[in-house]
């Protein structure tokens, strides 16, 4: 009887450093966050932080000039994760069934389209300014002229408003859709040949071969690059706030809340109004994630 | 972390020490371009060197995590010497970790800092800070170009152009030119940045408005003239050349190229004889331009301020003030080198620079007649220029200049009301 007491009181002790890491790295700043958001506070300053109750909260969402641009990032952010998901999760799923094939040189291309996971998202930034140049000489815009023989008008795909997000979704999705590939490479090679081979037996094509061998191997892998996809997505701030800033970004259209909490700690030296913009951006998140969450089990248990 | 420096700063401020003037003093710098890093280095060397009382050992951070290091860095941990940019001068005396310089420094340094580098580096009546070089801003143009379109430009401050003058002059030049687009404003800069407070708050005070006046920027930075000046700006837009990759002037893809000092260097290369250098456009309020730059400090808590005024009279000593504006082409700060420079001094290609400087009129009281106007000392700086900065790019978008200026002053006003008016020590 005490060999199993034992062996049962050895999990907990083993996660306890994971815990205790979560815990400091995670909860702790957190609660700071939570307790700085009810302060004015001034990064630096020798005076003591005031208190101000619920003021932060109040004009994030009834103040005329400071609500507007909060709701609007909340927007921008919805529109970035409603696109992005299911964009980059497709795309990637084609470029995995695509690529996983035994042929030579496949290997190379698998590596060309992850190369840009490699690449810091600032950096992708930068290097995708030129083509996205407002001017004749922007790449796209040059092609485009070229291609409709000097008809084409340049555009401002970056300071336009109705293009600006879409410039920062294809961006975000071409640095990121080799990462979701590589998942989805891998939950291919878990399917048993011998489904295929049955399949091939019964002489399914290859459409009906996808939609009724891949597509339920890959259920379960499908649901994970979904959640991590919009997780990801949410989190966006470099590429936004590296082209506002240096490349003509249109704002209004891009601005995320991550790129207005960083923007109102350190430019407008708010931190106070920063940390309530997390709280609530975290409540958030946390709300659609349950929500997500429970749809897939919903799914699962239909299944 | 910066939540602990937040709190664990509220306490006593700091107070400087004289100290016995020997020993080692810690210096901190940002990282600049590599000539400039090579100049720094060597006068820190050669001061070393030239006497034996006092050492001074140099650390250099790169300038994006300068200012942020600066700012989270207890007054306790900060260096005897540092540089600092100078419109963030007003929130380190604030936040305690400058303390005033006249105590350690000669008189005769500081009597021999141009009226600019003075007007930038006074906060509450104290001086707290001096440069070793200043800055210049105007227009650059390609003579070739304009003198082919048949453009009557400006040779001097006194006949600058005038807002409508400068746009006839864009329309002009834009008839000749295969894209039209003849104007480069340095957008690939980032209007976003502390580039478009600089480069851009001029039109501001052109027009008889400002950032500041007091502590509110309601009903002067919002004002009927400011709007329509920006309106200007914006009619603007469509002669300029994004300029992705910073050489459109020099490959005369334009004609015109609203910038700083710094890119003198490599348009003088490019267009030698046919680069002329003019003054920004007058709307209304006489011309105006920006000033102002790096500048050094002593730290509030160091124990050994005699060394530090001695190290900061070395450093803006003529020869190598002359030495580090040779590396940056930056219009020198002591007014016996600015005369001395072949750049800036009579008959030196960016006189017009020097000019403009000799023209002071500090962070208020902007006058028709003066010029360089420093942005304003106030420890809410970071708030004026993001808010002035993000106005400047929606306008620049295409938004209404008027409810944008109005919402930075809202948003400015706000921000000083929060915190007690941004009150200097």
């Amino acid at each position: 009887m005490s060999r199993p007491g034992r062996i049962r009181a050895q999990g907990p002790l083993m996660a306890l450093p994971a815990l205790a890491g979560l815990l400091v790295f995670v909860g702790v700043p957190f609660l700071y966050s939570i307790a700085l958001s009810f302060y004015e506070v001034r990064l630096g300053s020798p005076e003591a932080p005031s208190f101000t109750g619920l003021e932060h909260y109040r004009r994030l969402f009834s103040h005329p000039d400071i609500s507007p641009p909060f709701r609007r990032a909340l927007l921008n952010n919805l529109t970035f994760a409603v696109v992005v998901v299911p964009l980059q999760t497709g795309l990637a799923l084609a470029l995995a069934v695509l690529l996983n094939r035994r042929l030579r040189g496949m290997g190379v291309l698998r590596a060309l389209f992850f190369l840009p996971v490699v690449l810091p998202m600032a950096l992708v930034a930068v290097l995708w300014r030129p083509f996205l140049s407002r001017g004749e000489d922007g790449i796209i815009n040059a092609a485009l002229s070229h291609l409709t023989p000097g008809s084409w008008e340049a555009h401002d795909w970056l300071g336009s408003a109705t293009t600006a997000m879409a410039s920062v979704i294809v961006l975000s999705v071409w640095q990121g859709v080799g990462f979701q590939m590589l998942i989805f490479l891998a939950g291919l090679h878990q399917i048993p040949d011998e489904r295929y081979e049955a399949a091939m037996v019964d002489r399914a094509g290859p459409w009906q071969r996808f939609r009724h061998v891949t597509l339920p191997g890959l259920r379960t892998t499908v649901v994970f690059v979904a959640l991590l996809t919009s997780v990801l997505a949410f989190r966006v701030f470099d590429q936004v706030y590296i082209l506002i800033r240096g490349g003509g970004l249109n704002e209004e259209a891009t601005h995320t809340v991550m790129y207005q909490a960083v923007t109102t700690a350190f430019d407008q030296n708010n931190t106070g109004m920063a940390s309530a913009i997390t709280v609530v951006f975290f409540l958030i998140v946390l709300a659609l994630t349950l929500l997500q969450r429970g749809l897939v089990r919903t799914r699962e248990e239909k299944s | 972390m910066a939540v602990t420096a937040c709190w664990a700063g509220a306490g006593e401020v700091p107070r400087s020490a004289a100290g016995s003037g020997t020993g080692d003093i810690s210096v901190w710098a940002h990282q600049g371009t590599v000539p400039e890093n090579e100049a720094l280095i060597g006068i820190v060397a050669d001061f070393n060197r030239s006497q034996d009382k006092v050492r001074a050992r140099l650390r250099l951070t790169p300038p994006a995590d300068y200012t942020g290091t600066v700012l989270i860095t207890e007054p306790a941990d900060l260096p005897d010497v540092l540089e600092f940019d100078g419109p963030t001068m007003a929130s380190l005396v604030a936040n305690g970790k400058l303390t005033a310089i006249t105590p350690y420094v000669s008189s005769g340094t500081v009597d021999n800092a141009t009226d600019t580098i003075r007007a930038q580096g006074m906060a509450g009546g104290e001086l707290y800070g001096l440069g070793m070089y200043d800055s210049g801003l105007g227009v650059y143009g390609d003579k070739s170009q304009l003198d082919a379109a048949g453009v009557d430009y400006p040779r001097g401050l006194d006949d600058a152009w005038s807002a409508e003058e400068f746009t006839d002059a864009l329309g002009t030049l834009a008839a000749r030119d295969d894209d039209g687009q003849v104007l480069d404003i340095r957008e690939n800069d980032g209007l976003g940045t502390e580039w478009g407070t600089f480069g851009f708050s001029p039109v501001l005070w052109s027009a008889g408005g400002g950032l500041l006046a007091g502590d509110h920027a309601a009903g002067v930075l919002d004002t009927r003239e400011t709007a329509a000046a920006f309106e200007r700006f914006q009619e603007w837009k469509r002669y300029v050349h994004p300029n992705p990759d910073g050489t459109a002037l020099q490959e005369r893809e334009v004609a015109l190229s609203w910038a700083g000092h710094w890119v003198y260097g490599d348009y003088a290369a490019s267009l030698g004889s046919d680069l002329v250098v003019m003054p920004l456009p007058d709307f209304g309020n006489g011309v105006k331009t920006g000033q102002g730059s790096w500048a050094w400090g002593i730290g509030a808590n160091t124990k050994n301020g005699t060394a530090a005024g001695a190290f900061l009279d070395y450093l803006l000593g003529d020869e190598r003030v002359a030495r580090m504006t040779e590396a940056n082409t930056a219009p020198p700060g002591t007014r016996s080198a600015l005369a001395a420079s072949p750049l800036y001094g009579d008959g030196g290609p960016l006189r017009l620079f020097a000019e403009q400087l000799d023209r002071p009129c500090g962070d208020r009281d902007i006058t028709p007649s003066c010029v360089a106007v420093t942005r304003p000392v106030t420890p809410g700086y970071p708030v004026i220029t993001s808010e002035f900065s993000q106005a400047l790019t929606k306008i620049y978008g295409g938004d209404d200049p008027r409810d944008r200026l109005s919402g930075a002053a809202r948003a400015i006003d706000r921000s000083y009301a929060d915190n007690d008016g941004y009150e200097l020590p």
